[in-house]
């Protein structure tokens, strides 16, 4: 057959415009090359891979489900209760792990199948019922550990799925190889992938040509709920640790990456090669950024104005092709104008978001040019986050003073792979020191562990990994310090006798839920008198806070006194205290003086905990720049922290001091 | 009665709650806590009501959360210019309309689908306001900021008066304006809506606009209750807002919805939580509770309608 | 000539060429019943859409009232009073019908108060002038709870709000029993004493004598005449519409008839609306399935071919029993079934023309599940050789091809799963004159290789020339068979209407 007839290359692989994505891809490894240290390496594009494969694995199977025009947003929450069981069924009933994964991959399909019979059975909308199964799925991982359960201490076989080299290649990446050409077979090769085209551009039609549609779809969201089982189990080996806030926020990612990919949510359009596209370009966009020290907010802002840039490109040449054929859409003078509008609004908003920028930056210290300088990265647990926003205040201080370059990166919200992933890239980029705030201690030591392998000085602050995962842990109080602390100071409130209530920040929370082990500990050895009521979640919501202080009060009146263990928790505690008029509950808790000061004048919060978090961040960066330049010799018992003057090492740990009690006689004298 | 139907089992399911309360936990129905309930959820309630409309014309909007949080900062940073809160809830409410009115265009001229349109402004207007905040919470607001200067109960009133009066004219306007009448019609039939002379694109754009403005009211509402404003509020606003909505009978398809069904789902879902407490359950187990109530809920109605429609074949076959 | 509510002159318009309207006229009387007439695809649907003003004529002009109208579009053609009432109804399905009435009706601004009782009240009215008072359509029933019948009625309520002038019917009796043509009948003389001019466009040459007080044939985009009713007979019409003897440009062909293949014994299936039908196909044998639209054709097809099972009585298949559930036990048995509605379950359009041809049968060009590219497109070629699809390669895509083309792509499909049994809905509707005796003679060629076709057609000429015997339907079950020897229009008719043989 001649030539000619066929169609010519780029529609036959690029049938909806994802030559685009290419592009884009192409753009950015041609930005981040030159801009980014490091970047165009052998080394790096392994680790882009390894970062991929999960969030890689969920947009696979989302491909198929939206070509059928539906959706699945419980992926992510299925990755969460696959994680759990998986980690019960290994650490608590100690099943073989090939048991646990099978089953595991059980429970995935078990839940995709629950999707797939009320959508295709029962016709209820796609959207509706993964709404709920979203909510449902997460809810019974938190209830099954009660969402404090970490399982982690895996076997070292196990974890080399997620950790280990096969061959140079990352260990997982096969797994995501065979998911991908499983799927590429399945869509574009396979006889039931050809009927999912149908089922979405027809719709129940392609029930004419013989195609058994309520199964064909049923099939899809089964696959996806068994590929979010296979990505937990990836997660779990990844980051050594499984917890049921595994996958948060991985729909989002994975449907960003297929639609960026070409697929059509209306469905019937859509590659394999496109999602793979479009999921790179995602992960090497943010790869790109960490490794360009450019700040990671930007990876949204870049994905959500590349993700509507590209369909709206794409709209406006469809547009253009059938105007002929389909009635003009003709527009109307006011339409244009509330258009122009529109766009003029977003101009305006960029625009200012840019002054603004302009004005922030002009605060940053320049990095000093002419010989090297020392690069110190150090990472918060979250980016947000009011305490260590006031963290980096003194880690800044510390830069100017000693002319070192900061850089400051971490997730947005609490997220352990994030960390995992700006650790590898900072490997990557070749940094002098790297400086972590631990969310998780099995999931980072390992790479911890690589980047001193490879000369990079490596600390911990705030949180601990694994001793040996690092030189020096940052110590300004253990989670048993500050358990103790609090009790001690609810006791003497108290009187040593009554009831009090713990809102914590959410449920899952690492750091929070060790406190309260303490916490319990501590009443129980020495204050039988104290009796914990209930603990409630405030999801780090200084608003979700407020109201959960206001139904303790109302359901349990003999609290008379609610510790509040999350920084946004205490000024939302202290606003419902104040608003009920209550003056015999008092609050304490762990927040930052500048968020609780009026509430503590008020004599509505009592004391709060805290070290001095902008000396906490200065040391960080001290301790970084003098262990880039080897002047902590072995087995030394303190060091000069600069204005800090003296401090004491005690084994590998130098210790800040003891926890700061805040109330009103002090708490004007502090500025962070 | 026939139109409130689908009201119904939401109806029952709350007073099915309440009964239950009533029995084991009589002190939930004390003034204070049923006053700190409504203040609690008014910030959804009044999303809601915009996300309603959003719906009912067959669309979608996951990126109020993000504007939620924009407008509350938004409204702290200019009373700390000096506007008086009056003057800057209503910044906040034009900085919501502008939000809105960006996906609304890009929903309705330029035919984006909206779940991609709200997708991307979700994700790149939050992260653009934690690169600008930092962070940092927005403090030192000037002391007529909280309560709007006036007193805490006259504030909450004037906050209940504010809803209520949104719901009511929104809830009537639905049903009894034709600018309300031409958003179902544009949800129920796009097609017939034009042939009849409806500017379907117009209703498209206004319904976003309308939903950004409304989240900037009740981004300015629930800030004046606090004298210092988080920059991270909102997340997972959106989840709860749609709920509440489709909880409310409204059709993710179109077409069918109303601003009391949505007040139900509101109510619902606002109880579910707090009446969970008072019976005493763990926290551990809410969320999952929650997403079995929302299956039950909306199963429940897929099998009554298709019940009704096996019944309307039944009919059109034997006409 | 100011005594004429419409006047159309001389229209003429082509689709990519091809010519729908050949100078055309067509005037209408204040109080007349005007019938416009012809076979499927003679010009009279784009006729309807340049007088309501949804395509614009390349030539030709139309006056209103005496009134030169420059430029029709469908707002205008509104406000001058022309409404039209489709065969199918646009309404809006979540609203009611006193407030899809409204809808249409109402003008003002978007922010005056709406009065619901009003609404209400006039949706009575206006539904009792349009003979729904024995009906149960209440002003307050939602639209997706009514019949195709009843969505009509508040079409025609809708138009008798509007006060139209100029109210223009598309087969509106298409789905409706005795009694509601009956009244619609009525409706239309009242409307006719009111003095509004009525185009009515029917395949129901009876209802044509019984309402029509004039005629206009269309054949091929020409108008062949305008007669008063009482000047003309039903077969001088049918000879103007047919414009050729029948039977002779039909390719039919004689072919010994083998073993029955296909047998139904008393079948019936209460989803589909069919009750207790018989009736049996030959090795060879076309036959033809008669009978006005609604009178279980369609779903007679689609019990056959397993989409709404039967649930009772037996189907056999070369003497043996079989059970089909889906289309899919239907396909493995080696039936196939084109249907009606191309667009929305013939073809998928979006898709190329390989793609479609495989869809039914994809095992066959598959290995171990895997779809051999090669092989389906070396089968794709086989079939556009076989049926003349005109196309330059079969990766065009369905949709970017004409009416008798899709249609030929949609029987290449079914001709692909080698069936035994081949039911064809409608096959030549919205399809030109040429390809339509393509598909006719295809049809021919088939029977002669052995198969056995059951057509489904509204077109008489079509069923006559066609079939070797024609089963007639009527409400859900058959009223009689014919020989091809003994069946005539007359015959036909008759029993489509409900009249024993």
């Amino acid at each position: 057959m001649p030539n000619a007839l066929h169609k010519n290359w780029r529609e036959r692989w690029f049938p909806n415009g994802e030559w685009m994505v290419l592009l884009a891809l192409i753009a950015e490894i041609g930005i981040f090359s030159s801009v980014a240290q490091n970047f165009f390496t052998t080394a790096n594009f392994v680790e882009v891979i390894r970062l991929s494969v999960e969030l890689g694995l969920l947009a696979l199977a989302l491909t198929p489900v939206i070509i059928t025009g539906g959706i699945d947003l419980s992926v992510g929450s299925m990755m969460g209760l696959s994680a759990v069981v998986f980690g019960a069924l290994v650490m608590d009933w100690h099943w073989p792990v090939a048991a646990a994964a099978f089953a595991t991959l059980l429970i995935g399909c078990a839940g995709g199948a629950l999707n797939g019979m009320l959508i295709a059975e029962f016709k209820i909308p796609a959207l509706i019922v993964t709404l709920g199964s979203f909510s449902a799925f997460r809810g019974i991982a938190e209830g099954i550990t009660h969402g404090a359960v970490n399982y982690s201490g895996f076997p070292k076989s196990f974890l080399f799925l997620g950790q280990g080299y096969l061959l140079g290649v990352p260990a997982q990446l096969p797994v995501l190889l065979i998911a991908m050409i499983g799927y590429g077979l399945l869509l574009h090769r396979s006889v039931i992938g050809r009927g999912l085209y149908a089922i979405g551009l027809a719709g129940n039609g392609a029930r004419w040509a013989g195609i058994a549609v309520g199964r064909r779809i049923g099939l899809v969201y089964f696959l996806s709920g068994f590929a979010a089982s296979v990505a937990a189990i990836i997660y779990v080996a990844h980051l050594g640790q499984a917890k049921s806030d595994a996958g948060t926020g991985y729909e989002l990612d994975a449907i960003t990456a297929v639609v960026l990919g070409g697929a059509s949510v209306a469905g019937g359009r859509g590659t394999i090669l496109g999602t793979v596209l479009g999921l790179f370009s995602i992960s090497i966009l943010q790869n790109g950024l960490h490794l360009a020290a450019l700040p990671s907010e930007l990876t949204g802002i870049l994905t959500g104005t590349v993700l509507v840039l590209t369909i709206a490109i794409d709209r406006m040449r469809a547009r253009g092709r059938t105007l002929i054929q389909e009635e003009a859409i003709e527009m109307k003078n006011s339409q244009v104008a509330i258009l122009c509008g529109a766009i003029l609004a977003g101009a305006l908003i960029t625009a200012g978001a840019n002054v603004w920028l302009v004005r922030s930056l002009k605060t940053m210290p320049s990095s000093a040019s002419g010989g090297h300088t020392a690069v110190i990265a150090v990472m918060p647990k979250a980016k947000g986050d009011p305490y260590f926003v006031s963290c980096r205040t003194g880690a800044e201080e510390a830069a100017r003073e000693l002319g070192v370059e900061l850089i400051w990166d971490g997730p947005t919200g609490l997220d352990a792979a994030k960390q995992n992933e700006i650790v590898e890239s900072w490997i990557t980029r070749g940094v002098d020191a790297i400086a972590v705030a631990v969310e998780n201690q099995a999931g980072i030591s390992t790479v911890l562990r690589k980047a001193r392998q490879r000369g990079i000085h490596v600390l911990t602050w705030d949180a601990d990994a694994e001793p040996d995962a690092r030189e020096y842990f940052l110590n300004q109080a253990t989670p048993e310090g500050i358990g103790n602390a609090l009790t001690d100071e609810a006791a003497r409130l108290l009187g040593g006798k009554g009831d009090f209530a713990i809102i914590t920040g959410a449920l899952s929370a690492a750091n929070q839920n060790q406190w309260i082990a303490f916490i319990k500990k501590r009443a129980q050895e020495k204050y039988p008198g104290l009796n914990m009521v209930t603990i409630r979640p405030s999801d780090d919501d200084r608003d979700k806070a407020f109201s959960e202080t206001q139904t303790i009060l109302k359901v349990h009146p003999t609290v008379k006194l609610i510790m509040a263990i999350s920084a946004p928790a205490v000024p939302g505690a202290g606003e419902a205290m104040r608003q009920s008029g209550r003056k015999d509950v008092d609050v304490i808790g762990l927040s930052l003086p500048g968020i609780c000061k009026p509430y503590i004048h008020d004599g509505v919060v009592q004391t709060i905990f805290l070290w001095n978090t902008k000396n906490l961040g200065y040391l960080t960066v001290y301790a970084g720049a003098m262990l880039s330049q080897n002047k902590i010799p072995a087995g030394a018992t303190s060091i000069q922290a600069g204005r800090l003057g003296s401090l004491e090492i005690n084994g590998s740990q130098i210790i800040l001091g003891a926890p700061l009690l805040i109330d009103k006689r002090n708490i004007d004298k502090l500025d962070f | 009665m026939k139109r409130f139907r689908s009201e119904l089992s939401v109806a029952f399911a709350i007073v099915a709650l309440l009964i239950v309360l009533a029995f084991l936990a009589p002190g939930f129905f004390t003034r204070e806590n049923l006053s700190d309930l409504v203040l609690a959820n008014m910030p959804v309630l009044i999303v809601a009501l915009g996300m309603t409309l959003v719906i009912v014309t067959g669309h979608i909007d996951i990126s109020v959360g993000t504007t939620f949080a924009i407008c509350s900062v938004a409204a702290g940073e200019f009373a700390k210019l000096g506007l008086p809160a009056v003057g800057a809830g209503m910044a906040a409410c034009v900085i919501g309309a502008m939000l809105g009115a960006i996906n609304g265009a890009l929903v309705a001229y330029v035919r984006i689908p909206s779940i991609v349109v709200t997708l991307a402004a979700m994700v790149a207007f939050r992260d653009a306001l934690r690169w600008i905040t930092q962070g940092a919470w927005v403090q030192d607001l000037p002391a007529n900021f909280q309560w709007l200067g006036t007193s805490q109960a006259a504030s909450n009133g004037i906050t209940f008066l504010v809803a209520a009066a949104l719901v009511i004219s929104i809830g009537w306007g639905l049903r009894n304006l034709p600018a309300g009448r031409s958003v179902y019609a544009t949800g129920s039939n796009e097609n017939a809506a034009r042939l009849v002379g409806i500017d379907s694109a117009l209703v498209t754009f206004s319904v976003f606009a309308i939903t950004g403005a409304l989240t900037g009211c009740a981004a300015l509402l629930n800030s004046i209750r606090f004298n210092q404003i988080p920059s991270n509020a909102g997340i997972g606003m959106e989840m709860k807002v749609i709920t509440a909505v489709v909880v409310g009978g409204t059709a993710i398809t179109g077409g069918r919805g109303s601003i009391q069904g949505t007040l139900l789902g509101v109510i619902l879902l606002g109880i579910i939580s707090p009446a969970l407490t008072y019976l005493g359950f763990s926290a551990y187990w809410e969320r999952a509770i929650q997403g079995l109530i929302i299956l039950c809920a909306v199963g429940f109605d897929a099998v009554r309608s298709r019940l009704e429609r096996s019944a309307g074949d039944f009919a059109e076959r034997t006409a | 000539m100011s005594d004429l509510v419409l006047e159309a002159i001389s229209i003429s318009k082509a689709f990519a060429g091809v010519k729908a309207l050949r100078s055309v006229s067509f005037e209408l009387r204040p109080g007349e019943v005007h019938a416009l007439i012809g076979e499927n695809g003679a010009g009279k649907s784009t006729l309807i859409k340049i007088i309501t003003g949804a395509v614009k004529p390349d030539a030709g002009s139309i006056s209103v009232r005496g009134e030169h109208v420059l430029q029709m579009d469908p707002r205008l053609s509104k406000a001058l009073g022309i409404a039209a009432i489709y065969q199918q109804p646009s309404l809006f399905p979540d609203l009611t019908v006193a407030e899809n009435i409204a809808l249409a009706l109402e003008t003002g601004g978007a922010w005056r108060t709406l009065d619901w009782k009003a609404r209400s009240r006039r949706a009575s009215q206006l539904l009792e002038r349009a003979g729904a008072s024995g009906t149960s359509i209440g002003p307050e029933r939602l639209v997706s709870t009514l019949s195709m019948p009843e969505q009509q009625l508040v079409e025609i309520a809708k138009a008798i709000g509007a006060d139209a002038r100029i109210v223009i019917m598309d087969e509106p009796t298409a789905s409706l029993t005795e009694r509601e043509v009956e009244s619609l009948f009525q409706v239309i003389a009242r409307l006719r004493s009111e003095g509004v001019g009525v185009i009515y466009i029917s395949h129901r040459l009876e209802e044509i004598a019984a309402v029509a007080d004039r005629v206009t044939v269309l054949r091929d985009g020409e108008s062949i005449a305008t007669k008063r009713m009482d000047e003309v007979d039903r077969s001088e019409l049918i000879r103007m519409m047919v414009g050729r003897e029948l039977g002779s440009i039909f390719p039919k062909r004689e072919i010994a008839m083998g073993e029955i293949v296909l047998e139904l014994r008393d079948v019936s299936s209460r989803a589909a609306g069919m009750h207790h039908v018989s009736l049996n196909v030959r090795k060879g044998e076309i036959l033809g399935i008669a009978g006005l639209v609604g009178s279980g054709r369609t779903e007679l097809a689609e019990t056959i071919f397993g989409l709404t099972p039967a649930d009772s009585g037996e189907i056999l298949l070369r003497g043996e029993r079989v059970a089909i559930t889906s289309p899919t036990d239907a396909i493995r048995r080696g039936i196939g079934y084109v249907p009606e509605d191309r667009p929305r379950h013939g073809a998928v359009l979006e898709m190329s023309i390989a793609a479609n041809t495989s869809l039914a049968n994809l095992r066959r060009v598959a290995r171990h599940g895997l779809i051999d590219r090669d092989m389906e497109r070396r089968l794709a070629d086989k079939f556009v050789e076989q049926l003349r699809i005109k196309t330059p390669s079969v990766d065009m895509e369905v949709g970017a091809l004409s009416g008798g083309n899709q249609q030929k792509v949609a029987l290449a499909r079914w001709l692909a799963i080698d069936p035994t049994v081949l039911i064809l809905d409608e096959p030549t509707q919205g399809v030109d004159v040429g390809s339509k005796s393509e598909i006719h003679s295809l049809m021919a060629d088939l029977a002669e290789q052995g198969l056995a076709i059951v057509m489904i057609s509204s077109e008489l000429p079509e069923l006559l020339g066609m079939s070797d015997r024609i089963a007639v339907m009527h409400a859900g079950g058959i009223r009689g068979t014919l020989d091809r020897k003994d069946a005539t229009q007359q015959s036909i008719l008759s029993l489509a209407l409900g009249h024993a043989a």
